[in-house]
């Protein structure tokens, strides 16, 4: 139970009548990368959420590193959505500093100035969060979300409205992660299939709030996981 | 980093995205001036009815300008979603309870603080030493408002009824505080005119006491029952 | 069985009612200062104990159901703040048809009326709050408990803080000498208002554990 770094077991999420998940079981093993995929309203945000302890399960338990993520320490946890999860009134480099003190990083000026270097904002530190392009902010979106070095990255819709260079940056990240020692674990949500298809090792496939597949992917082309992702969420004019 | 931390670093950036912006000291001081205009039309507030009614009308500004602006407390997080950001961080749900409320608590306080010249301007109250007692009944009344408003900002922009949501819930509950804010406010400007006139002045009447200790009591209460259960109410 | 166990407590419940405005309307004796008026006291003080008890189950319930989250502690949270905001409107009605004869006019804000008014409008706001959450029922749930339970510690504090600002308004009649069948009548009367308290409480919750469960028949999902 201490490989598996993010657990799922029969987990249904209700919302009124309405059932977003129903009895999932999924377990992943330290250093996986999950696609997460489906069409829209299948549940893959809903899912994510239980795994980040912004939401309980109706039904079911979620484990985080083994422990409830709600009410837990939630220090390993780095969460990239579509949203910024910045504060537009704040700079560049507030919004990092506001963070890192939250999070307690250690050495925080070099950190920041590292994570600015690697998102390329460096130039842009004293620069009003709410004036950057959609692009810029998704960048810093990600640095904010890795500021910590989570162990378990959840990424919600990253590639959302990027262009190349920042869907390359965060496909490159996740791939260079492959030779770190203490590889993060990371799931991602998206609907651009392609970018994913040479950093995951693994897809999951919901259905209506069900797995309808879940299995290794030891690499291939996008094209290929694109129809694997199609074939399996086939959505509701199928 | 430790709670008390935690604590800081959330107020110290409310406190500085306000005095960036200015956006809810401002339209409130305003707009108390404003309710006191228009209280002005119904009642003459100078003289000797200013001991009556002055208290009740000074808190009942205070209390609707409050409102408004609380409702901005959690409503401001909603922007890019950094309530979910600062859900998902490792810090105590308590602890963002602690520090909403202490930036509210802050904002409310500077409100009365700018309101107060104004108010003994129009309304004739000659600002004597025995006015400085009503310091106390200010920084606890803003407590007591800033602990039950914050606690139920955070239900409210989770409500159809949005803006509309904090008064119905915030002016029945605040009735024992308020009763005692406007009490209080009443035995100083008391004093305040007696000693405008050579009157014998006692520094802390027993009204004067009780009423603190009302307002003391009320704002402990309410902010450990917030600490309690504000994790039930941010939970998705 | 189930239905002559119904049958039985609701005859025996609708007996005491009878018995007891029997009590209050023929048997027992006018006051000698307030007249005939006065029997409203009888049905009046015992609803507001009711509504008090209401506003109790409440807090417990709300307490619960955090803790539990099971479902049924939610019911009963619904079930005895909406009984408790009837008994209340009860007291806030027959207090004035009472007053107005004694006292001259239909209101005064002193203590006990007061708080009972404050206590109403709360819980009434406790009401609309579960009508007009967004969410999932369960956001709902939880924030009408989070109220359920600050509603009634804060009950206390409004008596009190009532009294002090109003004391020498205290115009509820003191506790004097009540004729022994006056007593009776009392004890009566409060048995029955009770009885139909529970009894109606009773009810509503478990017509609101029917109506949840029905909505889960029409969403295909396990019943409670």
């Amino acid at each position: 139970m201490s490989s598996s770094a993010v657990v799922a077991q029969g987990v249904s999420k209700r919302f009124g009548a309405a059932a977003a998940l129903r009895n999932v079981d999924l377990n992943l093993n330290n250093g996986e990368l999950l696609l997460l995929a489906g069409a829209n309203g299948a549940g893959k945000t809903t899912l994510l959420r239980l795994f980040a302890g912004l939401s309980r399960p109706s039904q079911g338990t979620v484990l985080l590193a083994g422990t409830n993520p709600v009410g837990s320490d939630r220090r390993g946890v780095g969460f990239v959505s579509h949203q910024s999860l910045l504060y537009d009134e704040l700079t560049v480099v507030e919004n990092l500093t506001f963070f890192a003190r939250l999070y307690g990083v250690p050495r925080a000026h070099e950190r920041i100035d590292a994570m600015l270097e690697w998102v390329e904002l460096g130039d842009r530190r004293h620069q009003r969060t709410g004036t950057l392009s959609r692009g810029l902010k998704q960048r810093l979106s990600l640095a904010r979300s890795v500021l910590h070095e989570p162990s378990i990255l959840l990424l919600d819709e990253p590639f959302a409205s990027l262009d190349r260079r920042g869907i390359r940056l965060i496909t490159r990240y996740l791939k260079s992660l492959d030779g770190v020692r203490t590889k993060p674990t990371a799931i991602i949500v998206s609907h651009e299939i392609e970018p994913t298809a040479d950093v995951i090792n693994r897809v999951v496939i919901l259905r209506r709030g069900r797995i309808s597949l879940d299995r290794a992917w030891n690499g291939g082309s996008g094209v290929e996981l694109q129809k694997l992702c199609d074939h399996f969420s086939e959505a509701e004019t199928g | 980093m430790n709670y008390v931390g935690q604590t800081i670093t959330i107020l110290r950036k409310d406190l500085s995205l306000e005095w960036r912006s200015k956006e809810r000291i401002t339209p409130m001081v305003l707009f108390v001036l404003l309710i006191l205009l228009v209280f002005n039309f119904s009642f003459e507030l100078g003289g000797a009815v200013l001991s009556e009614i002055g208290p009740g009308v000074l808190w009942s500004a205070f209390i609707f300008a409050g409102l408004l602006s609380l409702h901005r407390t959690f409503a401001s997080e909603r922007q890019n979603e950094t309530l979910d950001a600062l859900l998902l961080a490792p810090i105590d749900r308590s602890a963002l309870y602690l520090s909403k409320m202490l930036s509210n608590f802050v904002f409310l306080l500077a409100v009365q603080l700018f309101s107060l010249p104004p108010f003994c301007f129009f309304f004739n109250l000659s600002p004597e030493p025995p006015l400085l007692l009503l310091l106390p009944v200010l920084v606890l009344g803003a407590a007591c408002l800033a602990a039950v408003g914050t606690l139920f900002a955070a239900m409210s922009i989770h409500s159809r009824l949005r803006e509309q949501f904090l008064p119905l819930l915030v002016l029945p509950m605040m009735v024992p505080a308020l009763i005692s804010c406007i009490g209080g406010t009443a035995e100083v400007f008391d004093q305040t005119q007696r000693f405008a006139i050579g009157d014998q002045v006692e520094i802390f009447s027993d009204g004067l006491v009780t009423h603190l200790q009302m307002l003391g009591t009320y704002a402990m209460v309410f902010n450990a029952l917030a600490l309690m259960l504000f994790e039930y109410i941010v939970e998705e | 069985m189930r239905r002559h166990l119904n049958v039985l407590v609701e005859s025996g419940l609708a007996v005491l009612m009878i018995a007891a405005l029997f009590a209050v309307f023929v048997y027992v004796p006018s006051e000698r200062e307030m007249g005939v008026v006065q029997r409203i006291f009888y049905f009046h003080v015992s609803s507001a104990i009711a509504a008090f008890v209401g506003f109790a189950m409440v807090f417990v319930a709300s307490i619960q159901y955090l803790r539990t989250r099971r479902e049924n502690w939610d019911c009963l949270a619904l079930a005895a703040a909406e009984l408790g905001v009837v008994f209340s409107l009860i007291v806030l009605i027959s207090g004035p048809i009472w007053a107005k004869p004694i006292w001259g006019v239909f209101w005064r804000w002193e203590p006990r009326l007061t708080s009972m008014l404050i206590a109403f409008t709360i819980y009434v706001a406790y009401l609309i709050v579960r009508s007009y959450t967004t969410g999932s029922p369960d956001r709902t749930r939880r924030f009408a408990a989070v109220i359920g339970v600050v509603a009634f510690v804060n009950v206390p504090l409004v008596y009190y803080s009532v009294n002090l600002w109003s004391a020498d308004q205290q115009l509820h009649p003191r506790e004097v000498e009540l004729a022994p069948a006056m007593v009776q009548t009392r004890y009566l009367a409060f048995a029955a208002i009770i009885a139909l308290f529970f009894y109606l409480l009773k009810r509503r919750y478990e017509l609101e554990k029917l109506a949840r469960n029905v909505e889960r028949l029409d969403a295909d999902l396990p019943l409670h």
